[in-house]
């Protein structure tokens, strides 16, 4: 919820897009990956994003805000950004294609909004610092489909659920 | 006084599962060697090698944010060695102003390989380490420790 309250500078293109919070950062003991999962306010929709394991350590970090004792990479886009007087105002998962999802960051420069392309586990971890939710399409959710989320139980055994306890 | 490096090489440290930068000066008679992790050494080599990845990295990224900003990055410094660990600067300038923002080395070699700015290291902090702890590393790394990293 308190990432809901703090999107008061967000720019509302588009009324289809549907904010999404991160809910937890999974590790995948058996890959080298974590898994990032979105929630819709109501709990209704659930969108999982495999992340590499920097990626996925820098999002559980901002989720949990955790200062790292040295700044992780995306701490410092944060810092470069702040210094320059840029901001981050929106961020949305765009597409999805043969399981590789795409994104992209809204900035605000100089009063002028420009647009970037991410890989949606840099995006989530900037939203995050940012203090902003995650959007995406409803073109995402709906070709997240069964295909996706079948692939996602088979990965998740009940073996490996002890296996994540550390 | 400053010192500009230039990057010799990464090697693989069996030892600390870790890989280590080397840095260089120019007439070669200084080694900087810095332990970095392996997102941080592949995001070094990506650039070093001059290889396109099918999606952004977070460096490929950072470099884009600042170049939408409209910032130039004019370098990368290594300013401190404390309790084993390097501290560096990455500097930028955009309109009329410098900025000189805290970072890791690796981040700010990483950055300054895409951004192909130059790297430089404050000379105190060449005479505060000296490569003896390389040199010792490389003395006891046996040939088979090679072996074991070739896949």
């Amino acid at each position: 919820m308190e990432e809901l309250e703090n999107t008061g500078g967000i720019v509302e293109h588009d009324a289809t897009l549907i904010p999404l919070i991160v809910h937890g950062v999974l590790v995948d003991p058996n890959t080298d990956t974590q898994i990032v999962i979105l929630r819709d306010e109501t709990n209704t929709e659930v969108l999982p994003i495999w992340v590499g394991a920097t990626e996925g350590t820098s999002i559980r970090l901002a989720l949990e805000g955790i200062i790292p004792p040295r700044p992780m990479s995306h701490d410092l886009i944060t810092s470069f950004m702040d210094h320059l007087g840029t901001t981050v105002k929106q961020v949305v998962v765009t597409d999805v294609k043969n399981n590789t999802y795409y994104a992209t960051i809204h900035l605000s420069v100089n009063g002028m909004e420009r647009t970037v392309d991410a890989r949606p586990s840099d995006a989530i971890a900037l939203a995050l610092r940012a203090k902003i939710p995650v959007c995406v399409t409803q073109e995402i959710l709906k070709q997240r489909g069964d295909e996706n989320r079948e692939a996602w139980l088979a990965k998740l055994e009940p073996k490996q659920f002890g296996q994540s306890e550390a | 006084m400053m010192t500009q490096m230039t990057i010799r090489g990464l090697l693989f440290d069996p030892y600390n599962n870790a890989y280590i930068i080397i840095l260089r000066d120019e007439d070669n008679s200084d080694m900087l060697p810095i332990w970095v992790d392996r997102s941080e050494a592949s995001a070094i080599s990506f650039a070093m090698e001059n290889l396109a990845p099918p999606r952004p990295m977070t460096h490929d990224l950072m470099k884009t944010i600042l170049d939408t900003i409209g910032a130039k990055i004019l370098s990368a410094v290594v300013t401190d060695l404390k309790d084993n660990t390097y501290l560096a600067k990455i500097h930028l300038l955009y309109g009329d102003s410098e900025y000189s923002i805290d970072s890791r080395p690796s981040d700010a070699i990483a950055l300054a390989l895409r951004a192909e700015a130059p790297v430089f290291t404050k000379e105190e902090v060449l005479h505060k380490q000296n490569s003896e702890e390389v040199a010792r590393w490389l003395e006891d790394l046996k040939p088979e420790d090679f072996g074991t990293y070739e896949a």
